[in-house]
């Protein structure tokens, strides 16, 4: 039955790819929680140029926060582990999380401790959800999978690539 | 007479073969159906039971058996906690609601969780907003001067038959306070269905401990932030300190789904050598088939029959005992599940049986038939190679 779930899954993801990416030659940006950060300005506003992304697939790593139902279909993205209690400095709050909702189907292996790449379509601004509360950076219809040997990017430090 | 005569005509000829095949078929299928039934009903279970808050805080130790306990009532309850506790996250401003749990023994297995009214608000965030049925909630009353009051869940209600105003009491030593049922909540899916929620003021004068006790106890406080951008600091502030843990339910959650995941892979190699043995064994039932009607087949083949239809006869024939077993299968499959299902649910396990129809059902089938096919390959290429002057010589 996993041999018929594998080969159901990448005939699915054979299906989303023909659908899900930009066209040949499209590079889906990088986003980075610095920049997020940096974009964040008084009166619950983003700046412009974090604003241009709006509706436009992004491609962000972090750590996942399990703050929705167990399906993982609604999690948090930070820049800090869920676990890790004494490893570095806390996020500041709003603007170093990323509220993600994933596509309709999307399995993984949840790891506290793993990095995790997500691409998906992106929103910046202030909004209320009625489950999930207030959320400045979004990224809906989100896929998700292991980022081997990511980095990520504080407050203050390079922008990445 | 057609190849479906034919092959209806060979399955009435070896009847009692044709049937223990068909059996060896269904209980292959039926083992696959239940086990992946099952264990995706107990995700399901879990996920379906799950609270709506983000954050549960109890006494250091495991977290998995803290929030087991707390949100599934399975497992023994961590260490009590202050009440300190739930006062400094109520007054926390990160804070939108702090809910106080303390775990009690049990009536005929039906655990206590003392609570406050908050337990039972209907938060706009919620998926399962615990409802009356009918009755009342218990009254919040001063901790010196408890009513005994008692909301039971759906399944308490209807296992132990109480109802509104009756008195209860399990054990000698709880004869002196005896509670009073006021309400009874609608099933709501979780494990709420199987408790009896009394008032912490309740808890604290029924327990001998807690009632000398100067810091009254509880087992956990559940909490949901403001804004869940603070999660992680607020988890991460209870957790540094040396008394208490904060505890990610939907985190535990996967990390148990990871473990059930490993089961599921042992389950699966299982399953494929159970498909082996079913395969091998309608291979060898249809090949003693075919050398048996080698004479039968000559006569055929002798009256016209081409070689084309002969192989056909034999895949069928080996299609439909797949088939047969298949469709058998996937309905005492599903039996079994429901049956291991309530047995689960009976002992308080987080379960849900999926009965309706997905990919399951047809891609099974499916397999089975080609499992069928691929048995009946070589009998059939066999048959197909049956000379008609060598078999239909005298005997």
């Amino acid at each position: 039955m996993r041999a018929t779930a594998t080969a159901l899954t990448f005939l699915l993801a054979l299906a989303g790819l023909s659908i899900g990416p930009p066209a040949r030659g499209e590079e889906i940006p990088r986003l980075t929680f610095a920049q997020l950060a940096d974009s964040m300005r008084a009166n619950l506003g983003v700046t412009q140029g974090i604003r241009a992304y709006n509706g436009r697939e992004i491609e962000i790593q972090g750590f996942i926060i399990p703050a929705g139902p167990p399906d993982l279909s609604f999690f948090l993205l930070s820049r800090v582990s869920g676990t890790g209690n004494y490893c570095c400095e806390l996020p500041s709050g709003q603007d170093e999380t990323v509220y993600v909702y994933t596509a309709r189907g999307v399995s993984l292996r949840y790891d506290p401790v793993r990095v995790y790449r997500i691409r998906g379509v992106f929103e910046a601004g202030h909004q209320v959800d009625r489950s999930y509360g207030v959320s400045f950076f979004r990224v809906r219809d989100a896929r998700v999978e292991e980022a081997v040997g990511a980095r990520i990017f504080k407050v203050g430090e390079t922008k990445g690539p | 007479m057609t190849p479906v005569t034919v092959v209806w005509r060979y399955l009435q000829g070896r009847f009692v073969t044709s049937v223990l095949t068909v059996v060896s078929v269904a209980l292959g299928v039926s083992l696959v159906i239940a086990s992946v039934l099952l264990t995706r009903g107990i995700k399901e279970g879990f996920i379906a039971g799950a609270t709506d808050y983000n954050l549960i805080v109890g006494a250091k130790g495991s977290p998995t058996q803290l929030v087991l306990n707390v949100v599934f009532r399975m497992d023994a309850p961590t260490p009590n906690i202050p009440l300190s506790a739930y006062e400094d996250l109520r007054a926390d401003p990160r804070v939108e609601a702090a809910v106080p749990v303390a775990m009690g023994d049990a009536y005929q297995g039906f655990r206590y969780v003392a609570t406050s009214a908050a337990y039972f608000a209907p938060f706009s965030w919620r998926r399962h907003v615990p409802a009356l049925a009918t009755g009342r909630l218990f009254r919040s009353e001063a901790p010196e001067r408890p009513d005994y009051e008692a909301v039971l869940g759906a399944d308490a209600a209807r296992r132990t038959g109480l109802k509104p105003e009756d008195r209860f009491y399990e054990g000698e030593e709880m004869a002196t306070y005896p509670l009073r049922v006021v309400g009874v909540l609608r099933p709501t899916g979780t494990a709420d269905d199987r408790a009896i929620f009394i008032s912490l003021a309740s808890y604290w004068e029924m327990n001998e401990v807690s009632r000398k006790a100067r810091v009254k106890p509880l087992t956990a406080v559940l909490v949901r932030p403001k804004r869940l951008s603070d999660l992680t600091a607020l988890h991460r502030g209870w957790n540094v300190g040396p008394d208490l843990q904060a505890a990610l339910p939907s985190a535990i959650l996967l990390n148990i789904f990871n473990l059930l995941g490993l089961v599921e892979d042992v389950l699966a190699v299982v399953l494929a050598v159970v498909a082996v043995v079913v395969g091998l064994y309608l291979f060898v039932t249809m090949y003693n088939a075919t050398l048996e009607r080698r004479r039968e087949i000559a006569t055929m083949r002798a009256l016209g029959a081409r070689r084309a239809t002969v192989l056909g006869i034999v895949l069928l024939e080996s299609c439909a005992i797949a088939g047969l077993g298949g469709l058998a299968g996937i309905l005492g499959g599903h039996g079994v599940a429901a049956l291991g299902a309530s047995l689960l649910a009976a002992r308080g396990g987080p379960v849900t049986h999926a009965l309706a129809l997905s990919a399951l059902q047809p891609v099974t089938f499916g397999a089975v038939v080609a499992l069928g096919a691929l048995a009946g390959l070589l009998p059939a290429v066999l048959a197909y190679r049956t000379e008609v002057a060598e078999n239909l010589a005298p005997l």
